[in-house]
């Protein structure tokens, strides 16, 4: 049973969220600031301006108009920041003799970025994005398949439907009015959720919030997302992608609810009874009985408008991807018709407790304390919800598992992805369409 | 009240780390056993040095203690592997297993209810593998087909061709996992005279933390008397493998190698030579000079080809301590069009610290820090604390390492920069590999570090 993570929350009056966890056992403190947008608030045409904000913000502001890595840095502290199509978030992790320095800098770039940001900037930061680009996904084998898989799950028009780091020709286009208008719309404090967490009084740290972010004026609302709901939609289920790879390699993707949406910790619980650890039943039929794939993984992605479960599977050599998707079809048949049984199920429930517990033992940095209270506050609307989450999986059963499966996993409304090495598109599932990439 | 923003806030002085002291117990049967303190209640964490790794690979069984390590959780005398995750999954566990030049390092994570089972189930695995024959030929596949998988990862490429052009045929020279030829050639008796020679707990350290020190005390000084005794293991007395001098070693001819890679849109760098031990008295000045030249977001590589230049996602120099003397590496990856301007501006960088250029007090002043004000953070996790202990264990360090090591840091001057400069890098030793599409071979003739030897990826995957 994990435990809530104390803390309290303020709300500013330009709606900036503040919310302190007390952690005095390290010298450290984590200041941890979301923003609530990522790629779904961009719209076709002009994709990437999330990621692009998340190099941009490293850049300087009216006050320090030059890197933000080397005064955190020469104060003893760790930093970055990520871009998901939800949100993006930029942490600093400092000794608790620099927490002001960390305020004063992410607040000037929270209400003074703009007139620091110049058109030379933008084409330096824009050359590194597509450098970005081409090490983590162009030139990374199978690094452009979940890319592809994404768009043609969600339409053109749905939020979903363009890769975070957005299509090149996008990104090439930006001009400096386009994303000083983006980041006026979106980069304020009534879009923003601030925590801090380790080694400070709690009355102390919401003083000096208070005293770097409370001049900033509250921002416009941002215009709400539109999405369609994804489904089959009338595009092919088999897709076929070539790519520099030694062996064939199966995406199965359905959509799902959105996270903390019904069924979804159920669908996190399925994931694990399929492929977490290697007594997982999809691990055992395709590596240890049947040898036909060299590994396998399945994760319920839940995301803020919408959910993908995704199983993803590599062809031992001479077999093929038909005999992967035969078997992973039986398995989860199987769970959905007969559920986990009482032994995977627990086993299932402490894995993920154990994961969550990990990641909460650190205050700062992707998934720490301070990450999680922004992720309830902003998703949930409060920081306390860490309790209710985990209560989620306590309360599933086996048949409510298999229910999940049945409701979710049918191949109706499932997709395929068949990557294979360039030249042998005869090693994809038979019927698949070669698709573009951008 | 607003604040000044005129100025950036001073940053407060930082606290003393004092790293937590180690409740040693033994040796018990030959192990030692220890204990770090942390007030973590939720989770335990364990971990098991095994203090030989591929440095112990004997000829023609390249990837032999990989291997090894690889199979002990798939089977036990006690389990089959099915059901030793089984267990791994009821109490929350998950295990990792990492092999390098010097060291097998076994660890568990674990739900801290379960921390008398999570010690239990380590201890089996480490003692007891069955090396089933049928699972060693399952493994075997496996890991030869993962193999082949990574000739198609640049990176993979270019660590693989760096390593041996520095180290020609020394155990540094390759990675623990080993040629596709010598794991399709290692028996299961290979396998298991690996285990009964290397896995002895005689030389083992076994190092808890966290878990609501529900392994203390007594507690922990059973753990040794439930090991078996060495002379138990059968085969015990075999010849145990080590790492030599790294002087023993030859470098690979060709300063300068070149990996084609038809289509690629970056080109893969490796720019470096032999290192320094990890023991060695000048570790914290090497690592401060490492900062300015390359070892932060802010260095002199990194302003200089991404921030400047735009040539790349990131750049970024390391000198990995070993027992031995390791790798000093440069890392990056570039638009394939800018590749010989690339490997010109970071053979200049590094050479031009050493003379032209020396770490200025400006520079120290700022890199310093970066080592020491936030020093703490690395001691935060059990997992991170345990990480800790077992390397002082490794690399015969002190007890104190941790705890002086902000002021060694803080000692380390301009002069003491420079030395470390002068001493450890090394421009005419210099080593490149560049893994890249085929039409920049040309302008790669014109760097000054001699014709380019040219290599199929195939040579690094046999």
């Amino acid at each position: 049973m994990l435990p809530e993570i104390p803390h309290v929350k303020v709300t500013l009056d330009n709606g900036l969220d503040v919310i302190v966890h007390e952690d005095h056992h390290c010298p450290i403190v984590a200041v941890n600031l979301w923003y609530h947008v990522g790629s779904k608030n961009e719209r076709p045409g002009r994709t990437g301006f999330a990621h692009l904000f998340e190099h941009l913000m490293f850049e300087g502001s009216a006050h320090h108009d030059s890197g933000y890595f080397r005064p955190l840095q020469e104060a003893g502290g760790t930093l970055n920041g990520s871009t998901s199509a939800d949100r993006t978030n930029y942490w600093e992790v400092v000794p608790r003799g620099a927490l002001d320095r960390a305020l004063w800098m992410e607040s000037d770039r929270m209400g003074y970025l703009l007139p620091a940001l110049t058109r030379e900037k933008l084409d330096t930061q824009r050359e590194v994005v597509l450098n970005e680009r081409r090490q983590s996904y162009e030139n990374r084998p199978y690094g452009l398949a979940s890319m592809t898989l994404m768009a043609a799950r969600y339409a053109p028009e749905h939020p979903y439907h363009w890769p975070v780091i957005g299509w090149p020709d996008d990104v090439r286009a930006a001009t400096l009015e386009d994303v000083r208008e983006f980041f006026a719309t979106y980069y304020h404090p009534a879009n923003a959720s601030l925590a801090i967490a380790g080694d400070v009084d709690a009355d102390d740290a919401i003083r000096a919030a208070r005293a770097h972010f409370e001049e900033i004026p509250a921002g416009p609302e941002p215009p709400p997302v539109a999405a369609s709901v994804p489904g089959p939609g009338d595009g092919p289920a088999r897709l076929l992608l070539e790519d520099r790879v030694e062996a064939p390699r199966l995406y199965l993707g359905w959509p799902t609810p959105r996270l903390f949406g019904p069924r979804d910790a159920e669908l996190d619980l399925a994931a694990a009874v399929l492929s977490g650890g290697k007594s997982s039943r999809l691990y055992r039929a395709l590596l240890h009985e049947r040898r036909l794939a060299i590994d396998v993984t399945a994760h319920q992605s839940s995301m803020e408008i919408a959910g993908h479960f995704i199983v993803v599977a590599t062809a031992a050599p001479g077999r093929t991807l038909a005999e992967l998707e035969a078997v992973i079809e039986e398995e989860i048949g199987r769970l959905a018709s007969d559920g986990p049984t009482a032994g995977e199920l627990e086993r299932a429930r402490s894995l993920l407790e154990a994961d969550s517990a990990r990641q909460r033992q650190s205050v700062g940095g992707f998934g720490g304390r301070s990450d999680l209270l922004n992720l309830y506050n902003v998703y949930v609307g409060t920081p306390a919800y860490a309790a209710a989450d985990f209560e989620r999986y306590l309360r599933a059963t086996p048949d409510s598992v298999a229910a999940a499966a049945r409701a979710d996993l049918g191949v109706g409304s499932r997709l395929a992805l068949s990557v294979v090495p360039a030249g042998r598109g005869d090693a994809a599932l038979p019927g698949s369409t070669p698709v573009e990439t951008r | 009240m607003a604040v000044d923003r005129g100025r950036l806030p001073p940053v407060g002085a930082p606290a003393p780390l004092l790293f937590p002291a180690i409740e040693r117990r033994g040796p018990s049967n030959g192990a030692r056993v220890w204990s770090v303190a942390h007030r973590e209640t939720e989770l335990v964490s364990l971990v098991l040095l095994v203090p030989f790794g591929s440095g112990a690979d004997p000829p023609g069984c390249e990837g032999l203690a990989a291997f090894t390590a690889d199979l002990l959780d798939d089977g036990t005398r006690r389990r089959a592997g099915v059901d030793l995750h089984d267990e791994l999954g009821r109490i929350g566990g998950r295990l990792a297993t990492d092999v390098t030049s010097d060291a097998t390092v076994l660890s568990i994570t674990a739900l801290a209810r379960h921390a008398r089972d999570a010690l239990a189930l380590l201890v089996e695995l480490a003692t007891e593998p069955r090396f089933d024959p049928q699972e060693v030929e399952r493994v075997r596949a496996l890991r030869i087909s993962r193999i082949a998988q990574l000739r198609h990862v640049a990176a993979a490429v270019a660590e693989r061709a760096f390593l041996r052009s520095v180290y020609g045929t020394h155990p540094y020279g390759r990675l623990p996992a080993g040629t596709r030829t010598a794991l399709a050639r290692i028996s299961v008796d290979d396998v298991r005279a690996f285990h009964a020679t290397h896995y002895a707990p005689d030389r083992w350290t076994l190092i808890v933390a966290g878990g609501g020190d529900r392994l203390r005390g007594s507690e922990l000084a059973a753990v040794g008397s439930t090991l078996p005794p060495p002379a138990a293991s059968p085969g015990g007395g075999g010849k145990r493998g080590g790492v030599d001098d790294v002087p023993a070693a030859r470098p690979s001819p060709g300063r300068l190698t070149f990996v084609a890679r038809p289509g690629a849109v970056q080109s893969e760098i490796r720019i470096g030579h032999v290192g320094i031990e990890r023991r060695a008295a000048d570790y914290p000045a090497v690592m401060v000079m490492n900062m300015v030249l390359g070892g932060q977001f802010v260095s002199r590589l990194n302003v200089n080809l991404r921030e400047t230049r735009g040539y790349t996602y990131g750049v970024r120099t390391a000198f990995e301590g070993r027992r031995r003397q390791g790798p000093f590496t440069l890392q990056t990856a570039v638009d394939a069009a800018v590749t010989a301007d690339a490997v010109r501006e970071a053979v200049r960088e590094i050479a031009e610290i050493r003379d032209v250029r020396p770490v200025t007090e400006v520079e120290l002043a700022a890199a310093r820090p970066v080592l020491t004000s936030g020093y703490a953070r690395n001691f935060e996790t059990p997992g991170q604390l345990a990480h800790a202990a077992m390397r002082l264990a490794l690399f015969d360090l002190p007890d104190d390492e941790y705890s002086t090591f902000v002021a060694r840091v803080a000692g380390v001057d301009a002069d003491a920069a420079a030395r470390a400069a002068g001493r450890r890098l090394d421009p005419d030793a210099l080593r490149a590999v560049v893994v890249g599409p085929p039409e920049i071979r040309p302008a790669l003739a014109g760097l000054a570090l001699g014709e380019p030897i040219e290599a199929a990826v195939d040579e690094f995957f046999r």
